[in-house]
């Protein structure tokens, strides 16, 4: 606290995590955010190591095992349980960390690119090659993606001021922006009254010794967890110690109109809740059925590109028709503004179920398969004449829940993400109408959206899994 | 605060360590230096009943030759089967001779997929054999 300000109120935030007594201190301080990098940056590289030298199948691998079990299954649950979590103790951005800032005169983020275009186009990207690589079928090529995403963190956090690779272009973070938007905690003043009167706003601004935040997000105006990668650069950057990381009302962010009514923010939102069926629709018989229907239909043998046309449908066509199609039909029912201002009230409605979805696949992963992650360390170990886990690897460890468990878990997460996305659907139209007639108008046809996605996640999660792909033979 | 020099070291950094991955990747760790029998002509082939294989349970038979086709007797043979996602549990069995130079057991499915099958086969010299088999089970 300063003297110039001595507020009379000063009311604090329900729960700040910041506070709390041992951890919040380590939060803060100067280089807390290594205690949670290096930890992953020594995974990340053992990681690389495994992928590149060890085993080649799948489920022997560190590489894909801790990738495509651990990673995702635990992403999720971070974010359904705190916030971006991941982002946080993110290893690709050390450098930035370490150096305090690689190049402290680059040039500016061109301002065609500051929107979530390339973001989408990336995120995107990558699940598309996940799917025509096979990349969870590889650990060589998971090993060569994570050695991708620190030489692309690096080379973008060098060339330019401030952290475009997070804000721009990192798939990972793109998932987790959006994923955080639904997350119980975001970064907040303390008492807006200080900030009104702080002079130097180094929260953003940064000053000598610490930097401002990478994503350039201004604390007291932050109602959205979208582009915050929970550094704590702003918390430690606050000469007022002004910052907290605080407890907020659930699915609140979706409900007040917090993200800029662009286009592309709206689509992402969309695309994110397609990618999300498109990705658990990747592995059940259907699409094998589908591909080979593709293939005889078009005269060709050519998987990646029938892939290109069953995932560019799913991952681009339909969300953008979808969106914008509802937003046409609510507005020609209701009115209430232009098309994009309509698609941008409502997308955020579509996030709830979205997230349900990713989190329901990813734990089918995670529950079936967390334990093996035992045995393939066992048999990593020994391999290097370490037998601290035993001499023998158990393959016998596998799932952490029985199927019949599992398979209501995925029901009912499910089932709860449509839920949030009604009540936030519910929330915005009745914002926006005062005529409650109006506000029912307004939502049906997202309404039919939000079950459409719903009945199609229970059917792909009815199916059996099938675990296809490249033969490593 | 940071100058082109140190910009420019970065970057050097950052080629060494792309080059220290590539070359990692050309290496093999030991226990992944398999001999497939190729040198010493053991030929093995691998039959599933039912063929093809569905998910539940199933027969599996390891036949061993030798390099003038006759067959390898008192072998150790262990069974590994692998689906092609991380995450999943792999099925183990040991076979039983049931026949000169065929070995047989049952085992389980546990899912529709592709699945990679590696047979080791201890010989009676001591000589190990390891070979893999692309399968795909249906529902
Ligand atoms: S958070 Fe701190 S640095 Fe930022 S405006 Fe408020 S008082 Fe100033
Ligand atoms: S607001 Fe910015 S500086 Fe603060 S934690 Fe989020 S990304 Fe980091
Ligand atoms: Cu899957």
């Amino acid at each position: 606290m300063t003297g110039s300000t001595t507020p009379i109120y000063r009311p604090k935030p329900a729960f700040d995590l910041l506070r709390v007594p041992g951890l919040g201190r380590l939060l803060r301080w100067r280089w807390g955010r290594l205690v949670f990098q290096l930890p992953l940056a020594v995974v990340a590289a053992v990681m690389i190591y495994d992928g590149l030298t060890g085993p080649k199948l799948a489920p022997q691998n560190l590489a894909t095992v801790a990738a495509w079990v651990h990673y995702r299954g635990l992403v999720v649950l971070a974010l359904l349980l705190a916030g971006n979590l991941f982002c946080m103790s993110c290893p690709f951005t050390l450098p930035r960390t370490l150096a305090r800032r690689l190049s402290g005169h680059g040039r500016r983020w061109p301002m065609a690119l500051r929107n979530k275009w390339l973001a989408i186009a990336l995120f995107v990207g990558l699940l598309f090659l996940y799917e025509a690589l096979d990349l969870w079928a590889s650990p060589w090529l998971t090993a060569w993606l994570i050695v991708a995403y620190f030489a692309a963190a690096f080379v973008f956090e060098a060339l330019f001021a401030e952290s475009p690779f997070c804000k721009y272009l990192c798939p990972i973070g793109t998932f987790n922006f959006v994923g955080s938007t639904i997350s119980p905690l975001q970064i907040t003043s303390r008492d807006t009254q200080v900030c009104r009167t702080c002079v130097g706003k180094e929260c953003v601004n940064g000053s000598a010794q610490v930097l401002g935040c990478g994503t350039e997000l201004f604390v007291p105006q932050m109602r959205s967890n979208m582009d915050c990668v929970l550094c704590l650069d702003c918390v430690r950057a606050c000469p007022h110690d002004n910052v907290a990381l605080a407890a907020r009302k659930p699915l609140a962010e979706l409900t007040i109109a917090a993200w800029p009514r662009r286009w592309d923010v709206a689509l992402l939102a969309l695309v994110f809740a397609f990618t999300a069926l498109g990705n658990a629709f990747g592995m059940v018989p259907p699409v094998y059925a589908l591909e080979s229907a593709l293939a005889r239909w078009l005269g060709t043998t050519n998987e990646t590109l029938i892939l290109a046309l069953i995932f560019g449908v799913i991952y681009v066509a339909l969300p953008v028709l979808a969106g914008v199609g509802a937003a046409w039909l609510s507005q020609r029912l209701a009115g209430a503004g232009s098309l994009r201002v309509v698609l941008a009230r409502y997308a955020p409605a579509v996030v709830p179920l979205g997230f349900a979805v990713w989190f329901a696949h990813y734990w089918f992963h995670f529950a079936s398969g967390a334990l093996t992650i035992i045995p393939v360390l066992q048999s990593f170990l020994i391999d290097h004449g370490v037998t601290l886990l035993g001499a023998k690897p158990n393959w016998r460890l596998g799932a952490i829940l029985p199927a019949d468990a599992l398979f209501l878990l995925e029901m009912g997460s499910v089932l709860i993400g449509f839920i949030a996305s009604l009540a936030v659907l519910r929330r915005i139209a009745d914002n926006t109408h005062e005529d409650g007639r109006m506000a029912t108008r307004a939502m049906a046809p997202w309404l039919a959206l939000l079950a459409l996605i719903a009945v199609l996640a229970v059917a792909l999660f009815t199916l059996p899994m099938e675990m296809r792909g490249m033969m490593a033979g | 605060m940071t100058s082109k020099k140190q910009l420019r070291r970065s970057f050097i950094l950052l080629i060494l360590a792309l080059g220290l991955a590539l070359t990692l990747s050309a290496c093999q760790r030991a226990s992944q230096q398999i001999d497939t029998g190729a040198s010493s002509g053991i030929a093995m082939t691998l039959a599933v009943n039912p063929d093809p294989a569905t998910v539940g349970q199933a027969q599996v038979t390891v036949t061993i030759n030798d390099a003038s086709g006759q067959p390898v007797s008192g072998a150790a043979v262990a069974i590994k089967g692998d689906m092609s996602h991380a995450g999943m549990m792999p099925v183990l069995a040991d076979a039983t001779e049931d026949g000169a130079g065929v070995y047989r057991t049952d085992l389980e499915w546990t899912m529709a997929g592709d699945w990679i099958v590696t047979v080791t086969a201890t010989l009676a010299d001591g000589q190990t054999v390891e070979q893999q088999f692309d399968l795909s089970v249906a529902q």
